[in-house]
């Protein structure tokens, strides 16, 4: 017998699936050799470690495609194929590899599609009693508009086995449903599509590594932005900063049963929607995410590697591991805290809007961003900071922040604005904005929308005197014509525009060190961990 | 000199993507092999270059001159190597130069000067250097405000292109057909440069783009690693473009004057590492014009690296620190130095990945702008084989030539979709082909060589023959057909019996042995994969190269 196992690669870069999924891919092929196997990849994306011929024991030069694989799986008389690392491509072509009679490592294809295919996956969480949104898949426009009726509207509407939330959108009305649904069910033709109740509340999510018997989750990541912006496009801090430790243990105990139940040997995400102290499961993905390099750096616990050794048959007990929330501090399974951790690291989004002409800016359940950035420090509001410095939003002090906001983001934004006035930033605000900031003793210079006349607030953008501008798009409608000609006028002149108020608390939060960087700290990230004795 | 510090790119942006995490993390490695301590600033965690194993010491912290001066007075580097972090990394070291930060703390940088940098960059220099060392540049002006932009609206030759000096990608460029949009880009494009520079010089819209990767070393040693030419005539972003290599339409008077004039663009520089030439070749005659020159290691030598098998970084890095090209080692043959210019014996092809499946309302036409995201390439030895293998691996809806959207467009706008270059625009030149255009009806309106056209018309001639059941089965598999494509092309009335082989990339066309298991698949007899199975290779060549 052949010692050989292909790792499948993710193809080329696109938004949804970026160079966090090659690196994945590379330390699979690592672990593999520490196992003494001989490690080979296919892959056809050449800007990649993967595809350096001097990451594995055989590079295959080629696209990760069903008959490519299996040709390379037939020649080399491989063991079996890793298909958990290489995204959603990978992860596709588990079940048509397994039915041409190729052995799949680590997790199998009938409990990937128990995750991925979503009447199965309403069963098994109902048969757990694990909550999740009302809704389900539906096959037609009728039967789409009997699920939005009987869950009440919004609903979110988005196709089944894609990546990147692709056509995913969140709908108000009956009347939208139709073009909606329509572009969902072309995104990926012949499977269903799903509809579900639309919960805004807090979103945080977990890795989780198993044996299929014991689970490990190396860290709860809390998102920035609420539900309704897509999870590679929030902020996300590790550990969590509001999330209660009821909450936090219901994740980690949800989280450790789907392991179970679905016998997943190797790596899983699981997106949360939490309400008070009640925890939503929104969608399990059975395979490594986009979470994984940043978690591995941060926790300490190589994820890649015991997640491979796993897949191989190693417990996760024999790689000195249990059940449980991995604690940094402590370098051990622990209990979730609320207490002031070692460090944060915020992971922030990065867009390329300025190269793309003509596309709408503003933040939503379709993923946008090409990149991330991590910002890492003792304490949160200075790991904020560098966040978001390091993603692009850098501006000097002084020059205007203009705000018009939704009227339902128009209470925090009284707040956002005493900090901006008090770090020395002049208001300019659109009329609903400028009214209630007057109500509440705040000044601001007037500006009007386009539409509305003169002084336009396109005269701040373009004239320089702009240097940010939070701008909230109205609910169920993202893209008026008017509020997309002021974000891309933003882009184009180069003027930082946040278009969700979460985005701008956490702004508003490390303002101070905009003023004042030194109150940050510069050293190599191990340090941040080692000096409260966390890495191993 | 113990201690380096390399800048990387930060996160993945359009123009900026995973190249340089391979770069980057060869660049490590490689200094690593030569004893010395290195330490990373990147603020991009989802890289192989920031794991802790890569470096002596990696800081995941903000690009920004503030933080690389921070990370500099604690580590207090002896050297700085910036031509590995991409546009990013560059410019970075260029203000840390210019701020007089490395001479306060005493780092060197290491290896192209900063002259030659800015010599290559700074577009007004560039062309009084290509003057003086009489290599032809296009006709052009530099502006730097708005008020110099007004003076020349009258002056240009239109369609002009815009190209700000100093951004990623390309940013803020575009090309320009009347005096009003040359007015609204440039004023855009000078927002948008580091430098508020501007270079607007006559189109050469039509003419053939080709590529060139040079490496040379302190002593003037300079070697061309692979050349490349673009599907996509003059217009297109590289970036954008479909790209083979090596070149395949032009003489080999022409591969030789371009080669020539590239080492001596590299020379006249004093580059020392890898480097990028562009050049525009006139399909008609034997005139050529340099466009620019990267003076670091960017997309295109990721790609001349994966294509030949030459690891450019890793040379690069070691370039930069005082070894010459006859000392380097090629670690794919293990038995020859950096010094052999690389032989290809097949055809590479790549195709850019871009994002308007996700962004429907953006704009798809193609110009000096890049919009892909990514990129994949495949190698066979047919041009028809690699392009088929491309596609197929692009994860696309389309996996072959056939493109609904196309079929279904009456001919006039077919012609239309033909001649604006878009990121689907392959598809259309293809459904032309198939409604029985000539080439030269199709090429009039791209502009691209008759060459490729010829060979889609050959992927498109199997094409019918499978829809009709024709048994051509074997005819389909080399030119790039895979079996279950077959299958569903002719109705599963034509079923493909596979004779692939793997093929190795050992950079000399089997001229030398070589032991580096990188490996392609094509149609053939002899396979290069199982040999090196267990038992080492053939001591003679399969074949040799004279």
């Amino acid at each position: 017998m052949s010692d050989s196992i292909l790792v499948l690669g993710s193809g080329p870069i696109r938004i949804g699936q970026g160079i966090e999924f090659d690196y994945s891919c590379v330390h699979c092929v690592w672990a593999l050799e520490k196992l003494g196997y001989r490690a080979l990849i296919i892959n056809n994306n050449p800007e990649t470690v993967s595809t350096d011929f001097d990451t594995g024991d055989g590079l295959y030069f080629e696209p990760v495609t069903h008959d490519d694989v299996l040709r390379v799986v037939r020649s080399e008389g491989c063991l079996g194929v890793v298909t958990q690392f290489g995204g959603q491509t990978a992860i596709n072509l588990a079940a048509p590899l397994a039915a041409s009679g190729v052995k799949v490592l680590g997790t199998q294809p009938e409990a990937i599609a128990m995750a991925e295919d979503r009447e199965q996956f309403d069963e098994l969480l109902t048969s757990l009693g694990i909550p999740k949104p009302a809704g389900r898949a539906v096959r037609s426009l009728a039967e789409a508009k009997g699920v939005a009726r009987e869950v009440g509207y919004p609903v979110l509407v988005r196709p089944s086995f894609v990546l990147g939330g692709r056509a995913m959108e969140i709908v108000y009305s009956e009347e939208q449903l139709g073009g909606f649904y329509a572009e969902a069910e072309d995104a990926n033709p012949g499977q269903p599509v799903l509809v579900d109740q639309y919960l805004l509340g807090q979103e945080a999510e977990v890795d989780v590594i198993s044996d299929g018997v014991d689970a490990l989750v190396p860290g709860i990541m809390e998102h920035i932005e609420r539900a309704g912006v897509h999870s590679g496009d929030s902020m996300a801090v590790f550990p969590p900063v509001n999330l209660s430790v009821a909450v936090q243990e219901l994740m980690v105990d949800y989280a450790c049963r789907i392991a179970r139940a679905l016998g997943v040997k190797g790596l899983m995400n699981i997106q949360f929607i939490i309400q008070g102290e009640k925890v939503f499961v929104l969608e399990v993905n059975p395979r490594a995410s986009r979470t994984v390099p940043f978690l591995s750096k941060i926790t300490g616990v190589k994820m890649v590697q015991v997640a491979t050794n796993c897949m191989m048959g190693q417990s996760l007990a024999s790689q000195g591991y249990k059940s449980g929330l991995w604690n940094v501090s402590t370098q051990d399974i622990g209990t979730p805290t609320l207490e002031k951790a070692p460090f944060y690291a915020v992971k922030a989004p990065v867009f390329s809007f300025q190269k793309l002409a003509k596309v709408e800016p503003s933040l939503g359940p379709e993923m946008k961003s090409t990149g991330e950035i991590m910002g890492i420090d003792f304490e949160y509001e200075a790991a904020l900071y560098k966040a978001l410095i390091a993603s692009g939003i850098h501006f000097k002090p002084g020059g205007y922040v203009i705000l018009t906001v939704t009227k339902d983001d128009k209470d925090k934004t009284v707040g956002i604005a005493r900090k901006l006035l008090a770090a020395g930033y002049k208001l300019a605000a659109t009329p609903g904005t400028h009214t209630r900031l007057k109500e509440e003793g705040i000044e601001s210079h007037l500006v009007m929308k386009i539409q509305e006349g003169s002084p336009s607030l396109l005269e701040l953008i373009f004239n320089g005197e702009a240097s940010l501008m939070i701008n909230t798009p109205t609910v169920g409608e993202q893209s008026t014509k008017e509020a997309k000609q002021m974000r891309r006028a933003c882009i184009e002149s180069g003027v930082v525009c946040i278009t969700s108020i979460d985005t701008a608390e956490a702004v508003a939060q490390a303002l101070h060190l905009f003023a004042r960087p030194e109150l940050s700290n510069c050293m190599p990230y191990t340090e941040y961990l080692k000096q409260r004795g966390s890495l191993r | 000199m113990k201690k380096i510090l390399v800048i990387g790119s930060g996160p993945i942006v359009i123009g900026q993507a995973a190249e340089f995490d391979y770069a980057g993390t060869q660049a490590c490695k490689s200094l690593r092999e030569e004893g010395y301590s290195v330490v990373l600033i990147n603020s991009n965690p989802a890289t192989i270059m920031t794991d802790e194993e890569t470096a002596d010491a990696v800081y995941i912290e903000p690009l920004t001159v503030e933080f690389c001066e921070r990370v500099i007075a604690r580590e207090r580097p002896d050297g700085l190597l910036p031509t590995l972090g991409g546009q990013t990394g560059l410019n970075l070291a260029t203000q840390l130069a210019q701020q007089g930060i490395l001479q306060k703390y005493n780092v060197t940088l290491l290896g192209t000067p900063l002259s030659a940098i800015q010599k290559a960059e700074d577009r007004q220099e560039f062309r009084a250097l290509m003057r003086e060392i009489k290599e032809p540049v296009p006709e052009s002006w530099i502006v730097e405000n708005e008020d110099q932009l007004a003076e020349i609206l009258d002056l240009v030759p239109f369609p002009c292109i815009i190209r700000p000096a100093y951004t990623l990608g390309g940013t803020g460029g575009g090309i320009a057909n009347t005096r009003e949009e040359l007015w609204e880009t440039g004023r855009k494009g000078l927002k948008l440069s580091m430098r508020s520079q501007l270079m607007i010089e006559r189109s050469l819209l039509g003419w053939k783009e080709v590529e060139y990767e040079v490496m040379r070393d302190k002593k003037g040693n300079c070697i061309t690693i692979c050349n490349m030419e673009n599907f996509d005539p003059m217009g297109v972003h590289t970036g954008d473009s479909i790209v083979v290599a090596p070149s395949q339409t032009l003489s080999d008077i022409e591969y030789h004057m371009l080669r020539t004039a590239s080492l001596k663009i590299i020379r006249a520089l004093g580059i020392e590492g890898g480097c990028n030439v562009q050049l525009a070749v006139n399909p008609d005659s034997f005139d050529y014009y340099v466009i620019e020159v990267n003076p670091r290691v960017s997309r295109s030598s990721a790609l001349a690296s994966k294509a030949t098998g030459y690891p450019i970084a890793r040379v690069s890095a070691k370039i930069a620190v005082g070894k010459t090209l006859d000392e380097i080692e090629n670690p794919v043959t293990g038995t020859t130095m950096a010094c052999f210019e690389p032989a290809l014996d097949y055809c590479i092809v790549k195709l850019p990945r871009w994002p308007f499946d996700k962004f429907a309302s953006g704009d798809r036409t193609l110009f000096t702008q890049m919009k892909a995201t990514g990129e994949v390439m495949a190698i066979d030895r047919t041009f028809e084989a690699a392009l088929m293998k491309a596609i197929r691996g692009l994860e696309v809806k389309q996996k072959d030539l056939r493109h609904a959207k196309f079929q279904a467009q009456a001919d006039e706008e077919l012609g239309e979709s033909i001649r604006i270059p878009t990121d689907e625009r392959m598809w259309a030149i293809a459904e032309g082909l198939r409604r029985g255009w000539t080439v030269d009806a199709v090429r009039k309106l791209c502009r691209v060589d008759r060459w490729f056209l010829v060979k889609m018309q050959n992927i498109l001639a199997i094409e019918k023959q499978l829809q009709s059941g024709e048994q051509v089965a074997e005819q389909a598999l080399k030119v790039g057909y895979s079996p279950s494509q077959i299958l569903e092309l002719s109705g599963g009335r034509v079923v493909a019996q596979d004779h692939l082989v793997y093929k190795m990339v050992d950079t000399c066309a089997s001229e030398f042995e070589s032991q580096t298991p990188y490996y392609y698949a094509t149609q053939g007899t002899e396979d290069e994969a199982t040999q090196s199975l267990g038992t080492p290779l053939q001591a003679t060549p399969v074949f040799s190269v004279t």
